[in-house]
């Protein structure tokens, strides 16, 4: 058993997740949301042996290095990220259909990394740019700040929907298995602040690390400037929520727009603008 | 002066709106997006050429092929700062106030404005209503801080104070990165220095124009070397560096990419690499005489040609000419007469331009060694930066995970029986409040529970 088939299934079982999650929402069915958490939950654990194990084959190749080094094995976290902060907030609130966009986020990142031919799923030696503690803290936190402002993505889109369904107190169709427009929006921002924190870690780290390798910490390059353009953004949002008292559809679409910058720092700069981290692309 | 005063107050207030703040981001974000797009410090000509001469006359006008270092880009930097400040002296002292006040005028119709508030009548006297209220507050909440009054009880509570002042924590962190790099790009420099194997040094190029930096010490490289893998991918790039301050060699140490050496406030990384022309034997064919000479030139070294009064020297050397291979500049200098040069192409022996007046000149050999690429830079703003840093994840942990939250308790016995007793209790938390809701509702059924009263 290698790395790359667990992989394999854990696609499949997110597609699975994801199509649970959606079914059950759409024909109203708790017991299809039930199904959904549980394939999340064996998606989860064994995507996490997966990753465990391609980092120990790493080793075994000589190469020895955390699986978080390219674009393939960043997809991969990715979708790990997004579904570990997905459960815990429905850990939390007990809301199952808030998994529809994340368990899809997480489909797509995974089937993107696997049938794309522009990703190589090779484990491949560390360049000596990447040869640094700081790798696994800037790709982790970064990642785990974009997987929560995906999750919050998710929420702003399941928010408008249920806002377009109805707006009176007893909703009918899809947005009567949806919570109420309040508590979406207290969930969005929750995921907002989680990220919000997140981002700023993985900034940090990044600085702190192109300072002790290149002796700058902040060059203005594509990708840096992009995740401050994402930062920007949401740093709007939190301020206009706490001091202007925005809530809602503007918070909503805000979100949708913040997590539109998320994917083009990610991949936008990767493929349309040339810089520092270019070792991302492949 | 008048109208002078009034111009100011009024700049003062536009710098400290929240809609100014708001601007400001995504001016910012606006522009970083134009500078991602553009290549940055394309050149003129380049400009020109990819996109026409009107374009490019308005992006040359606008700086934004040069854009993070713009007066305008900038300005916004500052304007940003200024509104940080303005904003935290206003509002600094409206927290504080805000902190100190007390609320002494708690009447029940106020209290049942809060959308958190709760109402019971409970089968006790006032005393022991006051008595296990205070006492489940304390043990679930904070103790009761009691209001003067006699005839009612009327007391609040709170946790975290605290959590309002930590947003200005995460603002002097913003000011302190700024002031931090400002520091920096005024005390420090950045800059590169190229040193072949067994040159010793002490002149850095800056990287802002060409001026040169002395270091009041030497450095020298030692050995430069590159690894691969198996793959052909470059494993390691390690410069053997040892510094020498007043001709005592101190530190010798070797640097790697991720692993620079820092002496007396200067780091050194390891940036390139390349090989420099260390000599080259050449031929020089006399086209009247048909004298041929053979001779060795040390890089940038003049040496006369024997048997004449003629000197050369190679000035320069690229590993790559215009793709034509490896080129050295050669100079001839007569006597008497200008010195004139050219390029002479050594992987090109045959080519009719390597020629500099009646010589013809061949390149017999190249001897090369290589050289590092060491970035070099000193930046006392950094550590300003660092505790910026720290101050702001801490800033933005505390500011969004805590929140100021406050009770309010009313307690009156009911005018009609002498022996029930009316409680009234009230919440708001200035953050998240859905969870404060949770925590309201939780205090609240375990004082009704305590209590063992009827709801009204």
């Amino acid at each position: 058993m290698d790395s790359s088939l667990l992989l394999g299934i854990t696609t499949f079982a997110y597609l699975l997740c994801a199509l649970l999650y959606l079914l059950g929402v759409l024909f109203r069915q708790r017991f299809l949301l039930l199904s959904g958490s549980v394939a999340a939950v064996l998606a989860l654990v064994i995507q996490t042996a997966a990753i465990l194990l391609r980092w120990r084959e790493s080793y075994q190749l000589g190469y020895g290095h955390a699986p978080l080094s390219n674009l393939y094995e960043s997809l991969v976290f990715a979708a790990w990220a997004i579904i570990l902060i997905y459960l815990l907030l429905e850990l939390r609130t007990k809301q199952r259909v808030l998994g529809v966009f994340p368990a899809l986020f997480a489909f797509l990142a995974m089937a993107y990394a696997s049938f794309s031919p522009q990703v190589d799923s090779q484990i491949q030696p560390l360049i000596p740019a990447l040869k640094s503690n700081w790798l696994i803290a800037h790709v982790v936190t970064c990642f785990l700040g974009y997987a929560a402002f995906a999750v919050s993505c998710g929420i702003s889109i399941l928010y408008l929907v249920r806002r377009t369904a109805s707006d009176n107190p007893h909703p009918k169709g899809i947005a009567i298995m949806l919570p109420t427009p309040r508590h979406l929006d207290e969930f969005n921002y929750q995921m907002i602040v989680f990220g919000f924190l997140w981002l700023s870690l993985g900034i940090i780290t990044g600085s702190v690390w192109a300072n002790s390798a290149w002796g700058t910490y902040w060059s203005w390059d594509p990708k840096e400037t992009w995740s401050l353009i994402t930062w920007l953004v949401y740093a709007a949002l939190l301020h206009a929520r706490s001091m202007q008292g925005w809530r809602g559809k503007r918070v909503a679409w805000l979100s949708v727009a913040g997590f539109g910058c998320v994917l083009f720092t990610y991949f936008g700069v990767n493929f349309l603008l040339s810089g520092l981290h270019s070792y991302a692309t492949k | 002066m008048q109208q002078n005063k009034g111009l100011l107050v009024g700049l003062y207030e536009k710098l400290s709106s929240m809609r100014l703040t708001l601007f400001l981001f995504f001016a910012l974000a606006l522009a970083s997006i134009f500078g991602t797009l553009l290549p940055q410090g394309s050149s003129v000509e380049e400009l020109q050429r990819h996109y026409g001469p009107t374009l490019s006359w308005w992006i040359e006008t606008t700086g934004v092929n040069e854009l993070y270092r713009t007066t305008w880009f900038r300005g916004i930097l500052l304007i940003l700062s200024l509104n940080l400040i303005v904003c935290t002296i206003q509002r600094l002292p409206k927290t504080v106030k805000l902190l100190r006040h007390r609320d002494e005028q708690i009447s029940p119709e106020k209290l049942e404005k809060f959308s958190c508030h709760a109402r019971i009548t409970t089968p006790h006297s006032l005393k022991a209503t006051q008595a296990k209220v205070q006492q489940v507050l304390a043990d679930q909440f904070a103790p009761l801080q009691p209001l003067t009054g006699s005839e009612v009880f009327r007391a609040v509570a709170e946790r975290g104070r605290w959590s309002r002042y930590m947003v200005y924590g995460i603002h002097v962190s913003v000011l302190m990165i700024l002031a931090g790099a400002l520091l920096g790009s005024l005390l420090g420099f950045k800059g590169f220095m190229n040193l072949s194997e067994g040159e010793t040094s002490n002149q850095v190029i800056l990287t802002s124009g060409m001026e040169t930096v002395r270091l009041p010490f030497q450095i020298r490289c030692d050995d430069f070397s590159v690894s691969f893998y198996d793959t052909g991918a470059p494993q390691e790039y390690r410069s053997d560096l040892t510094i020498i301050d007043n001709g005592q060699e101190v530190i010798k140490q070797a640097i790697r990419v991720n692993d620079p050496l820092t002496y007396r406030g200067v780091t050194f990384y390891q940036a390139s690499y390349g090989a420099a022309l260390k000599q080259a034997e050449v031929e020089l064919q006399h086209r009247d005489s048909g004298i041929t000479r053979k001779l060795t030139l040390p890089f940038r070294e003049i040496i006369r040609l024997p048997d004449s009064q003629d000197d050369v020297q190679i000035m320069q050397y690229q590993q790559n000419l215009g793709n034509f291979g490896q080129a050295v500049a050669i100079v001839l200098f007569k006597e008497g007469q200008e010195p004139v040069g050219s390029w002479i192409l050594a992987d090109m022996p045959d080519f009719h331009g390597n020629r500099i007046q009646d010589y013809r000149i061949k390149v017999l050999q190249l001897e090369k060694s290589q050289y590092t690429g060491l970035q070099v830079k000193e930046d006392p703003g950094i550590w300003f930066v660092y505790l910026g840093f720290t101050l702001m994840l801490i800033g933005v942990g505390l500011t969004f995970y805590s929140s100021h939250r406050k009770i309010w308790v009313w307690a009156a016995p009911d005018p009609a029986e002498k022996t029930s007793t009316t409680l009234l209790l009230a919440g708001r938390a200035n953050k998240n409040s859905l969870a404060f809701e949770d925590e309201f509702n939780g205090l609240w059924a375990r004082l009704e529970g305590q209590l063992n009263a009827t709801k009204q």
